[in-house]
């Protein structure tokens, strides 16, 4: 994962942060989470199984305990975003626009050495994205950059998948806030599934939604 | 002869109410190690209600505290209900070369593991023990 460039690191905090926000929009039809679902993240270091992140937590829990947490940023379980904009981007309005908009592929980049890919889907919102890049231990072990050039590409792949109910709930706190419990409500009716998987040289991480207790 | 085994009978019974009394909410459990020459080793059990009552803390400490923990009480508290809903469930799992971190509910009980090259620390706190603790410090602390 640190071999990643930062456009990559950047664009997976940009997803995690739409992912987070996703969660809220349907929350009045739906007033209750799934008490038996948790969320899991899983990091792992691929080489070294040592090294490992697991973190699982009770939906329910979730749902109940972040409205308790007051912050400058998160406040209710709604998420302040400054003017909406980051980076001079209206994240609220991109994501209503992707909201009302029908089923297609939005954004597609094919280049020698990444592609992307953004679509809606029925009902739901996909991102993949992937890119290809010179081993850094092929490069460093040979010594020159041309050997590093000719070097075996290694793939660094993120996969993000979000049910839209779950964008709709996120945007329901209305302008500048996304309603982080609302969204995680909408996320727990929506059943098991794998939201985000990250998978490059070094690392794996994988988020995702289920009934059991345990990170398996 | 009889007056004896009354007394003895008495007092044995009443041990044993208080024996069960005082262990009913569990017992709290605190392991610290440095590994290290001269480091300190701290083992200590406290039964789990002399704690969550806080009748031994002095009132101004206890008020001082609550003062002090005030914003996070409800946050506290939530938390604690929660925890009581998932007896057995592992929360937070962290390891790499140099150490390991674990958060877990185990039969009712919050289990923290830190371990590290030089640090050891366990800690067991009854997840009921919690609740009552902030249902005490929000008494102290009024109008939350």
């Amino acid at each position: 994962m640190n071999q990643s460039p930062r456009g990559l690191l950047g664009f997976v905090s940009a997803t995690a942060l739409v992912a987070c926000s996703l969660l809220p929009t349907l929350a009045v039809a739906q007033s209750s989470s799934n008490p038996d679902q948790w969320i899991h993240v899983r990091v792992e270091n691929r080489e070294d199984k040592t090294e490992t992140v697991r973190v699982n937590v009770p939906v329910d829990m979730a749902v109940k305990v972040l409205p308790e947490i007051k912050n400058k940023n998160l406040c209710d379980g709604k998420v302040r975003i400054d003017s909406g904009r980051i980076d001079g981007i209206d994240l609220h309005t991109m994501l209503d626009a992707l909201r009302t908009a029908k089923d297609g592929e939005y954004v597609t980049v094919e280049s020698k050495d990444d592609s992307v890919r953004v679509a809606k889907s029925s009902g739901y919102l996909y991102i993949h994205v992937t890119e290809k890049k010179p081993s850094e231990k092929t490069a460093k072990a040979t010594g020159d950059k041309d050997s590093a050039k000719n070097a075996a590409l290694k793939e660094s792949k993120v996969e993000v998948k979000i049910p839209m109910k779950v964008v709709d709930a996120l945007l329901s706190a209305g302008k500048d806030q996304l309603d982080v419990v609302a969204a995680l409500r909408a996320l727990s009716a929506n059943g098991d599934m794998e939201l985000v998987r990250v998978k490059d040289d070094d690392s794996t991480v994988r988020v995702w939604i289920d009934s059991k207790n345990v990170a398996n | 002869m009889i007056f004896l085994a009354k007394a003895a009978l008495g007092l044995g019974a009443t041990m044993a109410v208080a024996g069960a009394y005082v262990f009913h909410d569990g017992v709290i459990r605190v392991d610290f190690d440095e590994n290290r020459p001269g480091g300190s080793h701290v083992h200590f059990w406290v039964p789990a209600t002399a704690v969550a009552s806080l009748r031994l803390a002095p009132r101004h400490c206890l008020e001082d505290a609550a003062m002090k923990a005030r914003p996070f009480l409800p946050l506290l508290r939530e938390i604690s209900k929660e925890l009581e809903k998932y007896p057995n469930g592992e929360f937070v799992e962290a390891q790499d070369l140099s150490g390991r971190v674990r958060v877990a509910m185990v039969n009712g009980k919050l289990e923290i593991d830190a371990v590290g090259d030089d640090q050891v620390v366990h800690v067991r706190v009854p997840a009921e023990t919690i609740r009552n603790v902030a249902d005490r410090l929000e008494d102290a602390a009024p109008g939350i």
